[in-house]
C-alpha cells in the first residue's frame, strides 16, 4: 500500500507535465476509439442495409445465374422451395424475383439497367422496398407496367412520375421485345451504385413482356427472424437443394465478408497505432521522472525498498498515469458515441461519393462493450510496455552513487 | 556490555581507471555499540566510501566487513538491501526524505517495509518524532520543514526499525549552526539514553568536538583513533 500511496502521489509532484500526459492519453484514445467507432458505424449500417435493402438473410439462385445472367437460367423446382421456406419457422419473410437486364430508354438518354421483377407485398416484407419510397405510390396507381425507379435515375434519365419509359431486351427465345413503363414511384436508399443500377416492376409484367411462365423466378430472397442464422441456414438449403446455388448475404455482397471480418481488426490497428505513438510520450515522461528522482531512488534502496518494490513503484506510477488518462478518453468517446449514434453524422458532399461506393452518407457511429473493454486492455499493455525501462532503468541505479546526484 | 557491532579486516576500495585510486587502503576497525564515532578527514579522504561499505552500499575491492558478526561481502544485492533495511539506519547528508509523505510517514515507511504492526508503528514514530523535536510537525511534508527539520525527521527515520546502528554521512554538512547544535543534542541523547551506537563521517568541527572517538582518515588509510 505504501508503494502505491508513494507512486500515486509521485505522478503528482509535477502536475503539469503529468496533466500534459493524461491529456494526450485521454485525446488519443479519444480519437483512436471514436475513429473506431465511426468505422463501426459504418460497417453495421452497410451490413443493415445489404440485409434488409438488397440481399436478406440468403438467397436462392439457379447454380449459373450468377455467372452468366441468363434468361433461362431460372430457379427449377421454384414451388418445392417456396413451400419449404413457407413451412420453416426461422424464415421471417421470403420473396422471388425475376430479374432481367435491359436497355432503358426515356426521352432524354437511353443506358443499360438491371429490372428486378417482384411481388410487391412479399417484397416489402423483406427489404421494406415501400419504406423508400419518396415519392409517388407503392405500385398502386398505374395499372399497366408500373416502374419503380430511384431518385438517381429519376435524375439521371430526367424522369419524373407518371413518365414513360421503353424497356428493350431479349425474350426466351432471343428475340427483342420492348415494353413501355410508366413511373409510379421513386424511392432513395443508402446505396447510390445499388439505386443507379435497379428498377422495380411487377415479376408479372416482366413474364408477360417476355413470354415466360408465371412461375419463371431467378432469385429468392430470405429474411430470417435472427441476423445470426444466415451462414448456417444458408448452408442448410443448399444441402436441401444442392441443384440450386444458396449464399448468405456475406458471400452475395461484393467484399462483405472480408469487409467484416476485416473491421474488428480495423479497429485495433487505429487504436494501436494512436498507442503506440503514446507510448513514446510515456516512456519519455517516465525516464524523465526517473532521472530528476535518481537521489530519491537511490535513498529509497539505500534505507532498504528492494529492487522487486522499485521496480514495481514506477510501473504503478505507469499504468496510474494511463489509467488516469484512458478513462476519461474513453468516456469522453462514449458520450460522443452515444449522441452521434442517435442523431448520426451528415457526411455532406463527401457523404454522395460514399453513397456511391454503397455505403450511407449519414453515419451513426456504435462501438460495443466488448471493443470499449479490449481498447482497456490495450491501454493496460502499453502502460506495462512503457514502463519497463524506466523502470528498469531506477531498479539498475547504484545506491551510493545516486545518493550523491546533485 | 560491550559488543562488537562492526568489524572491518583489511579493506580496500580501489577505483579504476587511468590512474588506480586507492579510496580505502587496508583498513582495520572495530567499532562497538553504543559508541558515538566519527570518521574525519579532508576531503577525497575516503570517509563516505568507507561509510558505503560497512552499510553496504559499496562493495570492497579486497578485505572484508562484519556487522553484528554477519559477513556482508558473501551476500548479494537483495540481501543486503534486505539487512540494511533491517540492521542498519541511515542519515544523508541532503536529508533525502520522501518528498510526497508526511513527516510522521517518512519516519513509518520503513516500518511499512518491515510489516510492523499499526498500532506499533504510531507508538513508535510519535515518539521518536517527539524526541527529535518535531511533535508538532508531523503531518508536514518536507518542503514544509526547514533543513535542520528535515534533518531530524531522518534521524527519526533512520532509528524507527530499530537499527543495530546508524551510520551518518556528513549530518550537518547543510546545515546552519543553530540547527547543528540541535541535532547535535538529539543524537547525543539517544546515543547517552538510549545506547544507540551513531557513526558519522564529517569535517565539521561542531561534530568532532562531541564526539566519543574520532577516527582520522588521510589517503584511505587510518592515520588516526582517538577516544575520549
Amino acid at each position: 500500500m505504501v508503494i502505491l500511496k508513494i507512486a500515486w502521489r509521485n505522478i503528482w509532484r509535477n502536475k503539469v507535465r503529468s496533466l500534459v500526459v493524461i491529456t494526450a492519453i485521454a485525446l488519443g484514445l479519444w480519437a483512436g476509439t471514436f475513429a473506431s467507432g465511426f468505422y463501426e458505424g459504418m460497417i453495421d449500417q452497410k451490413i443493415e442495409d445489404v440485409i434488409n435493402n438488397e440481399y436478406a438473410h440468403f438467397q436462392v439462385h439457379d447454380s449459373l445465374f450468377r455467372e452468366e445472367l441468363l434468361l433461362m437460367k431460372n430457379i427449377k423446382g421454384h414451388q418445392a422451395i417456396v413451400d419449404a421456406l413457407a413451412a420453416d419457422d426461422s424464415v421471417k419473410a421470403f420473396t422471388s424475383r425475376t430479374i432481367i437486364s435491359g436497355m432503358f430508354a426515356s426521352s432524354r438518354k437511353t443506358g443499360a439497367l438491371r429490372l428486378l421483377g417482384i411481388d410487391p407485398t412479399s417484397e416489402a416484407a423483406v427489404t421494406g422496398l415501400d419504406q423508400r419510397l419518396i415519392d409517388g405510390a407503392y405500385f398502386e396507381g398505374i395499372k399497366r407496367n408500373p416502374i419503380l425507379i430511384s431518385k438517381k435515375t429519376a435524375e439521371t434519365y430526367g424522369l419524373d412520375l407518371r413518365n414513360k419509359v421503353v424497356v428493350t431486351a431479349q425474350d426466351a427465345e432471343g428475340e427483342i421485345v420492348a415494353a413501355s413503363f410508366r413511373v409510379v414511384g421513386i424511392f432513395s436508399s443508402n446505396n447510390g451504385m445499388f439505386d443507379g443500377m435497379n428498377a422495380y416492376v411487377l415479376a408479372t409484367d416482366v413474364q408477360r413482356m417476355l413470354s415466360l411462365s408465371d412461375d419463371h423466378y431467378h432469385e429468392i430472397a430470405v429474411m430470417l427472424k435472427e441476423n445470426g442464422l444466415a451462414e448456417s441456414y444458408a448452408e442448410k438449403y443448399a444441402k436441401r437443394f444442392p441443384e440450386q446455388e444458396v449464399l448468405p448475404w456475406l458471400d452475395l455482397a461484393m467484399g462483405m465478408r472480408y469487409m467484416v471480418e476485416a473491421s474488428g481488426t480495423f479497429s485495433f490497428v487505429i487504436v494501436a497505432i494512436i498507442l503506440f505513438a503514446l507510448l513514446f510520450s510515456i516512456v519519455n515522461t517516465m525516464l524523465m521522472a526517473v532521472m530528476e528522482r535518481t537521489r530519491e531512488i537511490g535513498m529509497l534502496k539505500a534505507v532498504g525498498l528492494s529492487r522487486g518494490r522499485v521496480f514495481a513503484m514506477i510501473m504503478i506510477e505507469t499504468l496510474l498515469l494511463s489509467m488516469v488518462g484512458a478513462p476519461i478518453g474513453m468516456f469522453a468517446t462514449y458520450l460522443m458515441i452515444q449522441r452521434t449514434g442517435e442523431v448520426g453524422i451528415d457526411l455532406g458532399e463527401i457523404g454522395e461519393t460514399y453513397s456511391d461506393l454503397g455505403f450511407s452518407a449519414v453515419v451513426y457511429p456504435s462501438l460495443d462493450l466488448q471493443t470499449y473493454f479490449s481498447i482497456g486492455i490495450m491501454v493496460l499493455f502499453m502502460a506495462l510496455i512503457a514502463a519497463l525501462y524506466p523502470a528498469l532503468k531506477a531498479v539498475r541505479l547504484n545506491a551510493s552513487e545516486a545518493i550523491r546526484k546533485i | 556490555m560491550k559488543q562488537l557491532v562492526i568489524e572491518t579486516k583489511q579493506l580496500s576500495k580501489t577505483y579504476e581507471g587511468v590512474v588506480p585510486v586507492h579510496a580505502v587502503n587496508e583498513v582495520d576497525l572495530e567499532i562497538e555499540n553504543n559508541e558515538f564515532t566519527a570518521i574525519v578527514g579532508p576531503s577525497g579522504s575516503g570517509k563516505t566510501t568507507l561509510l558505503n561499505m560497512i552499510g553496504g552500499l559499496d562493495r570492497p575491492t579486497s578485505g572484508g566487513v562484519k556487522v553484528n558478526g554477519h559477513e556482508l561481502s558473501g551476500m548479494n544485492e537483495n540481501e543486503l538491501i534486505d539487512f540494511r533495511l533491517k540492521h542498519i539506519g541511515f542519515v544523508f547528508q541532503s536529508y533525502n526524505l520522501i518528498p510526497v509523505l508526511t513527516a510522521k510517514e517518512n519516519t513509518e515507511f520503513i516500518m511499512l517495509l518491515q510489516k510492523i504492526d499499526k498500532k506499533i508503528r504510531d507508538e513508535r514514530v510519535e515518539k521518536l518524532l517527539h524526541e527529535v523535536g518535531l511533535g508538532e510537525k508531523m503531518n508536514s511534508r518536507p518542503a514544509q520543514l526547514s533543513g535542520g527539520q528535515q534533518q531530524r525527521v531522518a534521524v527519526a527515520r533512520a532509528l524507527a526499525s530499530k537499527p543495530d546502528f546508524v551510520l551518518a554521512d556528513e549530518p550537518t554538512a547543510n546545515l546552519d549552526s543553530h540547527s547543528t547544535a540541535n541535532l547535535l543534542d538529539i543524537m547525543a541523547r539517544l546515543n547517552q539514553e538510549e545506547g544507540i551506537t551513531f557513526v558519522f563521517s564529517t569535517h565539521d568541527q561542531r561534530v568532532i568536538d562531541r564526539a566519543r572517538r574520532v577516527i582520522t582518515l588521510v589517503d584511505g588509510k587510518i592515520e588516526s583513533d582517538e577516544r575520549r
